[in-house]
């Protein structure tokens, strides 16, 4: 590696240093297959990399990393979803929001660490039944902190779409979870409809 | 506002989205509708707690990653990182670098010789509002200053959520209070200028003074000269405002920080 190159990986490792581990979570999450991770942002650092030098200082890296990431889960999940069995990940321009129970939510929202306590798992298992947009729409926000117009040009989709699919998001990992505290008694009894 | 449109707007008002006038109205119907405040305070709540599993416990898939072995198979030669603190890149920031070490060499110490972060960020407040010390990163927008920020340094640090538009945001910068890296937003409330100073919590112990209060209240307040200060700890920052108005105006923008989930 000549002079310009290794100062070039000096340049980028610090870049992406402080965003190793949230990238690494965003990818676990959001592929269909966990185990694919490495391979997945190997990809995506590799193209990140390669164009580095059109990357300008002061501007938003973290945002551009995310993009890369994610096209490169895009293309592993698609090669994965023709394997296997067709499901409902059509993507939904705007779909209506989920109807949630509320008698059953207020259960879980005055007391969300009962029901949070057992579910690590749930939380993960509900993440991956939402659509692909909209999983990476809910992780975008919860993971990488970004602003709804920031999510927009990362997956390159109206504003619109992403208030109404990240509302949409929650409300399902809601209702999974509502449905796992119900199916294992975590609800107070007679807190149920 | 009527509580069920309050409700659906809640995803706007707890990711800090939307316009002003829309976080003006819902915080009105906040100030007089207890339901409604402790409902949005729930459902802020359940969120935080589900983005805490998402992002804390991402299961073998993500602890599994070797970061060195990616680097390499990349073509990227990993490199050891020293993470040096490099305040300012230009003869107008070096003169800023000028000042601020002026301050922390003369200025700024208790009568039992620690340190003080009032009178240190003060001194820092007064040159940035006198105009002769210009933030190193200028911008109206709170996403752009937020973007800025992120990689700059090694903790959290965005503008005050926009909903207390009460703080429009002028530009940002980084600086050395003591020893002690800070991030500086500075902008202003009422036409008034106000400075922002985000630390890491750990860099209290460094102002052992400020930190036996903070132990005593969570929120405190004082005054330096002309400016009144707030500052509270708020997750892994402390956080402390400063301008020359009111202190309710400035401790509404230091509450603020308190609505983002996990970091300033």
């Amino acid at each position: 590696m000549n002079p310009a190159d290794h100062t070039k990986a000096e340049r980028f490792v610090a870049h992406l240093e402080p965003l190793q581990r949230q990238l690494s979570v965003y990818c676990a999450r959001a592929l269909n297959q966990r185990d694919e991770s490495e391979d997945v942002l190997q990809s995506a650092v590799a193209n990140a990399f390669r164009d580095f030098d059109k990357y300008s200082e002061g501007t938003n890296f973290k945002a551009r990393m995310y993009r890369y990431v994610t096209l490169e889960i895009l293309n592993r999940n698609r090669a994965s979803s023709r394997l296997a069995v067709p499901s409902g990940s059509l993507e939904p321009a705007h779909e209506p929001a989920l109807h949630i129970d509320s008698f059953r939510l207020e259960t879980l929202l005055d007391a969300p660490e009962i029901v949070l306590d057992h579910c690590d798992e749930v939380v993960a298992i509900c993440v991956r039944q939402l659509t692909e947009l909209e999983r990476k729409i809910l992780l975008l926000r919860a993971v990488g902190d970004f602003k709804y117009r920031e999510i927009a040009e990362i997956l390159d989709v109206p504003i619109g779409t992403v208030m109404g699919l990240l509302s949409r998001a929650r409300n399902q990992l809601r209702n999974g979870l509502l449905d796992y505290a119900h199916e294992n008694g975590l609800l107070r009894k007679g807190d149920t409809a | 506002m009527k509580c069920h449109d309050a409700r659906r707007y809640w995803d706007l008002y707890h990711d800090s989205e939307g316009d002003a006038d829309l976080h003006f109205q819902l915080n009105e119907h906040l100030d007089n509708c207890v339901e409604c405040a402790e409902w949005f305070h729930k459902q802020s709540r359940l969120e935080s707690l589900v983005k805490e599993r998402l992002t804390a416990n991402a299961g073998e898939g993500a602890t599994a990653v070797d970061w060195s072995r990616i680097l390499n198979g990349a073509g990227v030669t990993p490199v050891r990182r020293a993470r040096s603190w490099k305040m300012f890149g230009s003869l107008l920031t070096a003169l800023a670098a000028g000042i601020l070490l002026m301050i922390g060499l003369f200025g700024g110490f208790s009568l039992d010789g620690s340190p003080n972060l009032a009178h240190l960020s003060a001194e820092v407040h007064q040159h940035v509002s006198a105009g002769s010390l210009r933030p190193e990163f200028e911008s109206e927008s709170d996403i752009d200053v937020d973007r800025y920020l992120v990689n700059r340094v090694p903790f959290p640090v965005r503008c005050p959520p926009r909903k207390d538009s009460g703080f429009a945001v002028r530009g940002a910068g980084m600086c050395q209070l003591s020893n002690q890296s800070a991030a500086y937003v500075v902008g202003s409330v009422d036409h008034q200028p106000v400075s922002i100073f985000v630390l890491p919590k750990e860099s209290l112990n460094e102002f052992p003074e400020l930190r036996l209060i903070l132990q005593r209240e969570p929120m405190t307040a004082c005054r330096e000269g002309n400016s009144e200060m707030v500052l509270s700890v708020f997750d892994k920052n402390l956080i402390l405002v400063i301008g020359n108005i009111d202190r309710t105006k400035l401790t509404r923008v230091l509450k603020s920080y308190g609505t983002y989930p996990h970091s300033a």
